[in-house]
């Protein structure tokens, strides 16, 4: 490296290297700080949910009157919430399929770099911009009427690419001479495909069901375009949230729910992505 | 016939991405690039109106529109950078200095978790933290530091700042994360065994190669800061229109070609702000060069 030759002037970097050092533990210290503030509202969701007085901000005193309303009185969430179940587990199942099929061969293509670009664009595009393109192409231009379809399309055009990345950790490292392999020994494709590949990829593949499920279900700047007049989950809670400040404390109760089945699934999804190496 | 033995076939041979990709750009890719399109045409009722006109650019302009994307970028590409300063040491210490497997692991949960998380539900109680009776004002009037409210807590670009800064941090530290790691140790050792000192290193070694990450973390915060529905609408509230806000009263009026010209600048913001990230990745050698140096 011919930048280590040049020679330095020492009395400016003696004075950098004491301020890395000095400064180190508030860098580490900011940057928990802000992981906080992610957690701070989610954890006082989770407390003003059983708070009397949800809108004074202040717990006390507790109470679980809200969770009782939400399963006896008011039970306008049960419809969106069964409709984001079920676009979420058709957008998990195309997600898997879809990341499972073209991520086993991406690694191995020569134009795998344009492909990879096309297949992860929407990350590239605001999901409002995306969202409102989507509509005006499908509804305006084409002409079709919106409905559950559009907010599938929508919801798997967000979620596919991050399935995909989810498949291409593992297909990425998968070894082809495993495919040789059993080709050498006379398995068919489909044979080679469902009895080697499938079981290798698994952990990618059940990752991005996960993924895909998880990120359909809490989708909200796209199906605010997408959609015409029915409600998924996530866009029942958002308007009840602007629009009605007496369903609020209601709100708290079903977004804690909510969030606490994602964070577990999400949880799952990693260990499953990541550490089963590390189990076996 | 039987369709399964196809199926099989298409499945198993590399047969399926022909037509994915098709459908893929003529079906997502297209519609994105379409808004451009469209931005040139009236419109009536749902449908558009072929004929070109620039009466859609001429709104956007002479209306509140024009001001509304540059306030957009502004506080966007305000709240990058803080995240860019808060998360390169943050990334750097948690790539090459971390010792605690157990802390690692909860630390990069804790930077995942977000993503999968309901904007609304991790957004909303915001409001009853910050607001002008709720939890901070509180406490403050309690203890007795303030004799009124603050008002600037809540429905103020200052409380837009701060409510991106959480959400937005994950996507910044990831790809700066990823970069870091790449980075072979023995390089930093043999900056070190040459006498270069702590921040020598830093600056010739780490920081040059870490630029890819820098760059992506940079694109994966600005971008989806730029479309975010759901803080500027909860803790901006009426006081700060941000683009989500302009977009959705367009779009209750159904003035779709402005919709369109505002989004295509919004496209072009961004699409601007990648393309001088990507200038500045070239000039520095590109990421082949990282690639090539990383290979030895």
């Amino acid at each position: 490296m011919t930048v280590l030759a040049t020679s330095v002037a020492p009395g400016r970097d003696l004075v950098m290297d004491r301020l890395m050092r000095i400064g180190r533990p508030f860098g580490i210290a900011i940057g928990y700080l802000w992981i906080s503030l992610i957690y701070i509202p989610i954890v006082w969701l989770a407390v003003m949910s059983v708070s009397s007085r949800p809108l004074t901000g202040v717990p006390y005193p507790l109470s679980l009157e809200w969770y009782d309303a939400l399963f006896s009185g008011d039970m306008r969430w049960s419809g969106p919430l069964e409709r984001s179940l079920i676009i979420g587990l058709i957008v998990s199942a195309l997600c898997m399929v879809a990341a499972t099929l073209v991520g086993r061969v991406l690694p191995l293509l020569r134009r795998r770099g344009g492909l990879l670009a096309a297949y992860l664009a929407p990350l590239f595009v605001p999901g409002l911009v995306t969202g409102v393109s989507m509509f005006m192409f499908y509804r305006a231009f084409v002409g079709v009427k919106l409905g559950d379809w559009s907010l599938v399309l929508a919801h798997f055009v967000w979620a596919f690419p991050f399935a995909l990345l989810a498949m291409l950790v593992v297909s990425s490292r998968f070894d082809t001479r495993m495919n040789e392999a059993a080709s050498d020994l006379g398995a068919t494709d489909w044979q080679r495909f469902w009895q080697i590949e499938v079981p290798l990829l698994r952990p990618g593949i059940i990752a991005s069901g996960f993924f895909g499920f998880l990120l359909s279900f809490n989708e909200l700047p796209l199906s605010i375009y997408m959609r015409a007049g029915q409600m998924t989950l996530p866009l029942h809670l958002w308007s009840e949230s602007t629009a009605h400040q007496s369903s609020i404390p209601l709100i708290y109760g079903m977004s804690t729910l909510v969030t606490i089945a994602s964070i577990l699934i999400v949880v799952l999804a990693l260990r499953l992505l990541f550490f089963r190496d590390a189990e076996r | 016939m039987n369709p399964l033995p196809r199926l099989r076939q298409l499945a198993a041979g590399g047969g399926f991405i022909a037509p994915f990709t098709i459908v893929w750009v003529l079906g997502v890719l297209v519609p994105v690039l379409g808004i451009v399109v469209f931005s040139f045409f009236r419109s009536r009722g749902v449908t558009f109106i072929f004929e070109p006109t620039l009466a859609a650019y001429e709104s956007t302009f002479s209306h509140a529109g024009w001001q509304v994307l540059l306030r957009s970028a502004r506080i966007t590409a305000t709240v990058t950078l803080i995240e860019l300063v808060v998360a390169y040491p943050f990334a750097l210490w948690l790539a090459k200095s971390a010792r605690s497997p157990l802390l690692k692991l909860a630390t990069f949960t804790a930077l995942t978790v977000p993503f999968f998380l309901s904007p609304t539900a991790r957004t909303l109680v915001w409001r009853v933290i910050l607001g002008r009776n709720g939890l901070i004002n509180t406490v403050l009037l309690e203890i007795g530091i303030i004799d009124e409210p603050l008002d600037w807590l809540l429905f103020s670009e200052t409380a837009v700042h701060f409510g991106f800064l959480g959400p937005y941090f994950p996507s910044m530290v990831w790809p700066i994360f990823l970069s870091i790691t790449l980075i072979d140790d023995e390089l930093i050792e043999a900056s070190r065994d040459l006498g270069g000192g702590r921040f020598h290193t830093f600056w010739h070694v780490i920081l040059p190669l870490s630029l890819p990450g820098i760059v992506a973390g940079m694109i994966f915060t600005f971008v989806p800061m730029m479309g975010d529905t759901v803080v500027p609408q909860t803790v901006g509230g009426g006081a700060v229109l941000m683009l989500s806000s302009e977009i959705n009263s367009l779009f209750s009026v159904m003035n779709y070609p402005v919709a369109a010209a505002v989004s295509t600048f919004a496209l072009l913001f961004v699409v601007l702000f990648q393309f001088v990230l990507w200038l500045v990745l070239q000039r520095s050698g590109g990421i082949a060069h990282v690639f090539e140096s990383l290979r030895r």
